[in-house]
């Protein structure tokens, strides 16, 4: 079935085309923006905006690449936020560091869960990483000597980078995300890119003939579940900072299917699509305080109808088109 | 040549495109920007039609530049009662000044924020609210977490932040900027034990705590408060999870344990059911809340069940005082209900700001701060003072239910 | 602990209850209906507004149970049928659902009010005791009255025609179709007793803890899949089973690790099931063709 030629086409086309002065002007609006007098509150939002696109990331390697369903994603949000502020909290861990240990425990978590819960089917899956999301919460509520429990985490220090403390007021948070942002993205590019991503797409289209083509399916599995979980975990810990306090209750069901509605709004298995539909979501509920009571009505309309008439995604027709070949496969194939 | 300016033209065609898409960050945020102040005004004419009305009745004239008052709280969401009762408080002693002429003459306007009781909103609103710099002071934010995620950014900001509810100890202390209209948990724990050891006369004491930041808090501090007293006994303390509604395990175990007295720390929501789940396999039971039961739903939800369970409140809205009587009678004709005790002390709380701002002449946010520390209040919620760190001292009155009433203890 | 077993039974016949929606669900479409809680708490919504108008609690109960089996009905025609019908992949009706739970569930905090409400109590004829254990009637008629309705339910499910055509459709739809069931009537026949099941899970919650409030679906109905699942989804016994299973070990775990650690227990088991036997208790084994 080919796709209309519709004014998202048409967009889309123009953007594919001009890749390069758009990403540019893109980088230059970004860095750019700090200074042009926006609000914290702006600014804040922002963040807000790239913390939930690179959860978004991370959630796509596994629904929009493999194809797998995780409702409980936000456990590994909840491991990487609690790890890294507890590092920075009670062992006075440089951030960076913190961050990179955070990432190292999702991922141990994230093979634990992963090796023996992914030879399950869609939704089986989808329900045990649910309850996986649920555990984590549970665990953090009752674990009081080194979580504090429900009263939370508080006060987590902000980040310093050569001696200066990054926060909000100096930018410094600002452009953390932006790099933390720009890592993931590529990070995310490059995985897609390689033969690693090519694994992925089999898996997700077809997982008997990947295994007949010989792909180990259950290592590539684990290992985007690990990675998802990872890149989410980091994220989780960046924000846990920007925050400045976390509880066992900043990390519900709520935010597991908001960061799925995201992959899914904006398109799975692309790029650009996980920050339109970040954008669109988080700035959403900010918008509407006016309609204040039928605001999640209204989110849950627009899940319906996305399913409806944009199964896809708003940005999603790429992922319809036919796998692109590198040059060199291509040599070969046509050589 | 061509080509050039061709591929300019697609590129600004594009990016504005894009931006009518919504999805270019730095287009899209400016309309945004304006249409929410656009709201905001909007709704500040409804205020204001408001209070044009009750100035007809009154009689003076208050104009110029409206002074706002912000009320952050939940709601919508599980507390969205709470946070509704603080903007409805609110308005009503907005609306008082208004008939009166205002504040410093000019008329008062309060703005709501939803902050669904999460930290994560509050953050965010405390964020805007700074932003927007126009607003004399908060009341609000309703737990004690919340009130703590969004106090440093009120402080930094130098904006005045009363909490009619946190009862977090360390709450106040964020900064001088910060106050509470509410007593410490311990305060009130010492009250509800009273209760039970020196009124009714019992030793064998079971308590149940809800899993919240106010409820572990608390549940701790009744431990510790227990500990420290003579021939009193703890038998058995359980959490439970806010949002289950059997607790019979927990109630099981109390009862196995043989406590006379079940305090339950938690809202009403949590004291009806256990008391009616814990009735059903132990009559006798002795129930003792805390102030957060005050409220009508308890009735309902517990029935019989709640039949002379005790708890301490600092406000009682069938008072023979006139001057309580007379803004019980207007708020339950204008909302329906009578006030509960934080519903009050969010009233209490924008009289105490409007007050220091007429006093001061300003509403310049350093010089009202130093005044709020000055004055003594002769609010509904009794004399309010606040003390060197925002806090305040209050007398509690023991209450219990009887023939489906609230009353005070004999 | 005895007493603590009887309440594990209770709370186990009420997941069994919600279970059973979510079981008949997945058996026809393989589809996780996550609309399936707060549908539940239509129902008990729906008693509790028709209660308000005094005729009755059984007349109340009995207007709730067609009107949420309706709203099952709804759902599927207006949100899953069109996506059926274009052959979406699965995780868009997954998505959907959970999309008409945020709709149904706030629209009930619209109208309802997010706080908890009173709710009649039913089959209240005090506690008496055995031996040294207290027992109450609610708790007794509770797991009386949901073996009835599991009774009733594998009945129309093995002994009717339609349950014969839904048993067809749950095996191959294809094949069923051409053997000349009608389908889509059967896929909303299954959505209607699910309602219906839904709304009697309701009342019956409802009226043994006395009250009812938008969110009360939420919890209950991912414990009530756990067990579905626990169970071996699409099997009705096994609905019964993985209730009872999580209801005691939830109170277990209550009294021995603190009751703050029940709500995982669903989930630790459901793991450690699947992770053994991965159709759950009572499952069929899938075959998988190539």
């Amino acid at each position: 079935m080919k796709e209309k030629r519709t004014f998202i086409y048409n967009l889309e086309y123009y953007v594919g085309k001009f890749k390069l002065p758009l990403l540019l002007i893109c980088a230059v609006v970004l860095i750019a923006l700090p200074f042009l007098g926006t609000s914290q509150y702006i600014m804040n939002l922002v963040i807000k905006i790239g913390v939930y696109a690179m959860f978004g990331l991370g959630l796509n390697l596994l629904v929009g690449y493999v194809g797998l369903i995780s409702l409980g994603h936000a456990g590994f949000v909840a491991i990487g936020a609690y790890t890294c502020s507890l590092l920075l909290l009670k062992a006075g861990m440089n951030f960076w560091l913190a961050l990179l240990l955070s990432a190292v425990v999702a991922a141990l978590f994230g093979i634990l869960l992963g090796l023996p819960t992914l030879r399950l089917s869609g939704s089986y899956l989808s329900i045990v990483t649910l309850g996986f999301g649920e555990i984590v919460k549970t665990i953090l509520k009752n674990w009081k000597g080194v979580t504090g429990g429900t009263l939370g985490v508080k006060p987590i220090p902000k980040p310093t980078l050569f001696g200066t403390s990054m926060t909000l007021a100096n930018n410094g948070l600002y452009f953390i995300m932006l790099f933390l942002l720009l890592l993931v993205t590529l990070f995310c590019i490059v995985v897609v890119k390689s033969k690693t991503g090519r694994a992925f797409l089999a898996i997700k289209t077809d997982e008997t003939a990947a295994v007949m083509m010989g792909i180990n399916v259950t290592y590539y599995k684990v290992l985007a579940f690990v990675l998802s979980g990872v890149i989410c975990a980091v994220a989780g810990g960046y924000y846990a900072t920007t925050m400045g306090y976390i509880d066992p209750n900043s990390f519900t069901f709520d935010t597991s299917t908001t960061i799925l509605s995201i992959v899914i709004l904006g398109g799975m298995g692309t790029t650009r699509g996980i920050f339109l539909g970040s954008l669109i979501l988080i700035v959403f509920p900010e918008l509407s305080r006016a309609l204040m009571d039928y605001r999640f009505v209204v989110y849950g309309v627009i899940l319906v109808l996305m399913m409806r008439f944009r199964p896809q995604g708003i940005l999603g027709w790429k992922s319809q088109v036919p796998y692109k070949l590198s040059k060199r496969v291509k040599k070969e194939v046509e050589g | 040549m061509k080509k050039v300016l061709a591929v300019l033209m697609a590129m600004v065609l594009s990016m504005a495109a894009l931006a009518g898409c919504g999805s270019d960050k730095e287009e899209s945020k400016a309309p945004e920007t304006q249409a929410d102040a656009g709201e905001t005004k909007a709704d500040a004419g409804e205020t204001k039609a408001d209070a044009g009305e009750t100035k007809a009745e009154g009689g003076s004239e208050a104009s110029g530049d409206p002074i706002y008052i912000a009320v952050a709280a939940p709601m919508t969401g599980d507390n969205e009662n709470y946070g509704k009762g603080f903007y409805n408080a609110a308005t009503m002693m907005a609306e008082e000044w208004n008939a009166k002429g205002g504040c410093l003459g000019r008329p008062v306007e309060i703005v709501q924020y939803d902050d669904k009781n999460s930290p994560e909103e509050a953050a965010s609103i405390a964020q805007k609210i700074a932003s927007d710099g126009n607003v004399a002071g908060v009341i609000g934010h309703f737990a004690s977490g919340v009130c703590m995620v969004a106090a440093p950014t009120y402080q930094e900001n130098k904006i005045i932040e009363i909490s009619p509810s946190s009862s977090h100890p360390d709450y106040s202390g964020i900064g001088e900027y910060i106050f509470r209209n509410n007593t410490v948990i311990r305060t009130e724990a010492g009250a509800a034990l009273d209760i039970a050891v020196n009124d009714l006369g019992k030793t064998k004491i079971g308590v149940i705590s809800i899993m919240t930041d106010w409820g572990t808090s608390t549940g701790t501090i009744v431990e510790e408060l227990l500990a420290e007293m003579d021939g009193v006994e703890m038998v058995a303390h359980e959490e439970v999870e806010e949002s289950s509604d059997d607790y019979s395990p927990a109630i099981t175990k109390l009862n196995d344990a043989g406590a006379e007295v079940c305090v339950c720390v938690g809202m009403y929501s949590l004291d009806g059911p256990v008391a009616k789940q814990y009735k059903a396999i132990n009559p006798d039971i002795q129930i003792i809340g805390f102030s957060n039961a005050y409220d009508e739903q308890l009735l309902e939800l517990g029935g019989d069940a709640v039949e002379g369970m005790c708890f301490p409140v600092l406000f009682y809205s069938g008072s023979d005082d006139p001057a309580i009587k007379s803004y019980v009678d207007g708020y339950t004709e204008k909302f329906g209900g009578a006030p509960s005790a934080l519903t009050s002390q969010a009233y209490d709380s924008v009289g105490m700001l409007l007050t220091a701002i007429e006093e001061c002449g300003t509403t310049d946010s350093e010089t009202v701060m130093k005044k709020l520390y000055e004055i003594t209040y002769p609010g509904v919620t009794g004399e309010t003072k606040f003390d060197e760190i925002g806090d305040v001292q209050k007398e509690f009155v023991k209450m219990t239910v009887k023939d489906g009433a609230f009353v005070p203890m004999e | 602990m005895i007493v603590q077993l009887f309440n594990g039974l209770t709370l186990g016949m009420a997941y069994a209850l919600i279970a059973v929606g979510y079981s008949m669900v997945f058996g026809i479409l393989r589809l996780v209906n996550f609309s399936h809680g707060s549908v539940y708490a239509f129902g008990a919504h729906a008693a509790l507004l028709f209660v308000g108008f005094q005729f009755g609690l059984l007349p109340a109960a009995i207007l709730s149970l067609l009107l949420t089996g309706v709203l099952g009905v709804l759902i599927d025609k207006t949100a899953l049928e069109p996506l059926r019908k274009k052959g979406s992949v699965p995780v868009a009706s997954l998505i959907t659902t959970i999309g008409i739970s945020n709709i149904i569930q706030n629209l009930l905090t619209v109208y309802f009010g997010s706080e908890r409400k009173s709710f009649p109590a039913v089959f209240d004829f005090g506690s008496f005791k055995i031996g040294d254990i207290t027992v109450t009637s609610k708790q007794i008629c509770m797991c009386l009255v949901s073996l009835v309705l599991m009774a009733i339910l594998v009945i129309i499910v093995q002994k009717t025609k339609v349950g014969l055509a839904m048993r067809a459709t749950e095996q191959n739809s294809k094949a069923a179709n051409m053997m000349g069931v009608n389908v889509n009537f059967v896929i909303s026949f299954t959505f209607f007793i699910a309602g219906v099941s839904a709304s009697i899970a309701g009342v019956l919650i409802g009226g043994y803890y006395e009250v009812v409030y938008p969110t009360m679906g939420f919890m209950a109905g991912l414990k009530a899949f756990a067990a579905a699942v626990l169970g071996g989804i699409g099997s009705l016994p096994g609905a019964i089973v993985g209730g009872l299973v999580i209801g005691i070990s939830e109170s277990m775990a209550a009294t021995f690790l603190g009751s703050t650690w029940r709500d995982c227990m669903a989930f630790v088991i459901l793991i450690i099931v699947l992770l053994v036997k991965p159709n759950g208790l009572f499952g069929k084994k899938g075959i998988v063709k190539v």
